[in-house]
């Protein structure tokens, strides 16, 4: 037994040594820069980038009473909530649809990919094209469709612009949430359903009793990355607001950002990225505590 | 032993990883001690070859600027055999977050051309001009330019360009409409009236009250009330009556409807580009929008700036070169002169500034661009006459976004005087 005892170690340390890149990866790539953005939030950064020594929470004291945080912040969760979940009801819809046999199907599927293949910024910068009032293709189709005979405002308040990114925001992680619940679609054994409809289900009761449940695992993974995909969303709002006019259309990031590189506040800066952090932490792990405990129930 | 030898390679993946991590994290964020500057950059170190290196990053101002700084550098490399001139051409969406980056690590560029220099200055990262600047080159700037550098009595940059601001109109509309080019608020907003009425597919007037230059508005048209940023002695005086009258001057002409439908989302370009393609009657903007406006054949004019105090103010920018303090020795700082003064020589100056279509900073190259191109010559008559921007004044930055959001609520209505005195008292106390 003694001559094994070197072979069984190495044999239990394996798995971990297998993952140790991986593990050393996050470590560089994730962890460390974590921590510095947490070092520079509790610390005076100079306007050249300079760090000058800890200030406790000065950074976060400025922050939180600054005029606009509160509307910013309000901005983000009515951003993420909106686009997550309008995004996950239509994905699934979508999904459903797909899930369908019928002619063109694989042609439907690369055609709902596409939103996401295409990079943010372009999306955002057609979307900007589209509702533009002067030289827009809305406005443009409208007019050759003899529907309006003059140039409509689509974003006369910041609501409205705002609601046009929410749209521009929902169509780009349609495709996401589409095809996370179609791989758990297309794992649903079809004897389910036969028994079913044996039984003489509805197409509602087989939705709500048996496909909902068996999705269930596939959605809750789709919309904790899409809450957390969302709420760090930059491109949309920068490319067609920048977060005008006076903020109403900011989101946290891309307040930090102005914050950062355009009034030089990178400690400021810092502490937004810190507090979005943990709402971000504290919001992922409530949403899946609770939907895989619901699960094991 | 396959397992083992699988072992092994993981193991030696994960060291060298490590090692990698080991050296580099850190130090991105180490930073200079704050009285000791000089010790913590990267000083321009003897090359390998026994040659001086003179670091520096060039902001990129067009498509042909990085070529045209290779060239540069192949030049002078050429003619000044013992230096080894490195520039990093960078784009201007990068360039502060690469110079911020080099200054944390250590790695702060010999020399840097950019806009701003107040913060690099109040951290004491800077060498005074006349340090690096010979006499004969720093002899050569206009003076007014100079000004515009100084902190504590002393200049910090010396500058490499710039650009001035002009009323841009489209005289096929003016004459239209009928109505003559305006020179003051009251002519602008009868003009802008008229071309409405007469020409209900134009828009009148363009204002941009974005994020991206919405500072300039204020600056245009409280300059042209008797306002400002500053007063005479430097303090300031955001909230004097004559910049409150001025943004509600401004925000009344976009309430009437006399301007583009969104001046906090319509940026300067999207402004020319209506103005290019017939849309707009009249904008303020650089001497650059003559070559855009005569590309897309609009019969154009420019003219000085409406106002309301009797005399136009045009709004001047302008960028920098300077040195950062990194320690040099007597012949680094001499291998530094030595790339200014070839810079700045008059031929590839002169050269450099065309090809950018900007406008000289200094007197040799404002006769010589003046020569090469007639319409220049006005242009360098309005920049010589200009208001800068307070960019010296460490408030700068927080005051040029202050202003935007002051102009952005007012245009949602907000009362401008409560704005104005709001941003007053957080930026002077």
């Amino acid at each position: 037994m003694k001559q094994h005892k070197p072979y069984n170690l190495l044999n239990k340390a394996e798995p971990y040594l297998w993952i140790l890149p991986s593990v050393i990866l996050m470590a560089i790539f994730i962890i460390v820069p974590i921590g510095f953005v947490f070092r520079m939030a509790f610390s005076q950064v100079t306007k050249a980038g300079l760090v000058k020594g800890f200030c406790g929470f000065a950074n976060f004291s400025k922050v939180l009473q600054g005029a606009k945080f509160g509307m910013v912040l309000k901005n983000t969760i009515i951003w993420t909530i909106l686009v997550v979940v309008l995004s996950t009801v239509l994905g699934f819809i979508l999904a459903l649809l797909l899930n369908n046999e019928f002619k063109g199907r694989k042609i439907a599927r690369a055609i709902v990919v596409f939103p996401w293949a295409t990079t943010l910024v372009i999306q955002a910068s057609v979307w900007k094209f589209i509702i533009n009032t002067d030289y827009g293709a809305l406005n443009t189709l409208l007019k050759s469709l003899g529907i309006i005979q003059q140039n409509v405002n689509w974003t006369p308040t910041p609501e409205a612009f705002f609601g046009w990114e929410i749209a521009c925001g929902i169509f780009v992680t349609i495709p996401f949430v589409c095809f996370t619940a179609l791989s758990g679609l297309q794992s649903i054994d079809a004897s389910y359903y036969e028994a079913a409809t044996v039984d003489g289900a509805s197409y509602f009761q087989k939705l709500w009793n048996i496909t909902l449940p068996l999705v269930k695992p596939s959605l809750t993974v789709a919309t904790v990355l899409n809450i957390i995909y969302v709420f760090n969303s930059f491109p949309i709002v920068w490319t067609i607001t920048k977060g005008d006019p006076a903020s109403r259309t900011d989101t946290l990031v891309t307040y930090l950002y102005k914050l950062a590189f355009y009034n030089g506040k990178q400690g400021e800066a810092a502490a937004v990225s810190v507090i979005g952090f943990l709402i971000l932490l504290v919001c992922a792990s409530v949403y899946m505590v609770s939907t895989l405990k619901k699960g094991d129930e | 032993m396959k397992k083992i030898i699988a072992m092994l390679l993981v193991l030696s993946m994960a060291l060298a990883l490590a090692a990698c991590g080991g050296s580099a994290a850190p130090a991105a964020t180490e930073a200079p001690k704050a009285d000791a500057p000089a010790a913590t950059s990267a000083p321009a170190a003897p090359a390998a070859d026994g040659k001086v290196t003179v670091t520096m990053i060039a902001a990129q101002y067009g498509p042909k600027t990085g070529d045209w700084w290779v060239d540069f550098e192949q030049k002078f490399e050429a003619a000044n055999d013992g230096i080894d001139l490195v520039v990093d051409c960078v784009s201007w969406n990068d360039i502060y977050t690469v110079v911020n980056t080099r200054i944390a690590n250590g790695q702060a560029p010999d020399l840097l051309n950019i806009d701003v220099f107040a913060d690099y200055q109040a951290d004491g990262l800077l060498l005074p001009a006349e340090d690096w600047c010979s006499a004969e080159t720093y002899a050569k700037f206009y003076q007014a330019f100079l000004d515009q550098s100084v902190v504590d009595g002393v200049v910090w940059a010396v500058p490499d360009l710039a650009s001035a601001r002009a009323m841009y109109y489209n005289k096929d509309i003016l004459a239209e409409a009928g109505v003559e080019v305006p020179t003051t608020w009251e002519e602008l907003t009868a003009a802008c009236k008229t071309i409405k009425e007469k020409c209900p597919d134009i828009y009148p007037w363009g204002i941009d009250m974005t994020t991206d230059e919405g500072q300039a508005a204020f600056a245009y048209y409280t300059w042209g009330n008797g306002g400002g940023f500053v007063d005479d002695n430097g303090e300031w005086i955001l909230n004097c009556a004559e910049n409150v009258a001025a943004v509600e001057y401004a925000v009344g002409l976009v309430k009437d409807g006399l301007t583009n439908s969104d001046p906090a989302n319509n940026t300067r370009y999207d402004l020319q580009d209506l103005f290019c393609a017939g849309k707009l009657a009249m904008m303020i903007a650089p001497n650059a929008l003559s070559a855009q406006a005569g590309e897309a054949g609009v019969n154009y004019g420019f003219a000085a700036i409406p106002n309301n105090s009797g005399t136009s103010v045009s709004a001047g920018v302008m960028d920098r070169i300077m040195c950062f303090d990194n320690g040099q020795s007597a012949e680094q700082m001499a291998a530094i002169t030595a790339v200014v003064d070839a810079f700045y020589d008059d031929e590839p100056y002169s050269e450099w500034v065309l090809m950018e279509g900007f406008l000289p900073a200094t007197s040799a190259g404002g006769e010589a661009c003046a020569a090469a191109d007639p319409a220049m010559g006005a242009w360098i008559d309005i920049v010589g006459s200009a208001k800068f921007y307070p960019t010296a004044k460490a408030e700068w930055a927080d005051v040029k976004q202050g202003v935007i959001d002051v102009e952005q609520q007012a245009l949602l209505g907000e009362d401008v005087q409560t704005l104005l005195d709001n941003l007053q008292a957080e930026i002077a106390g």
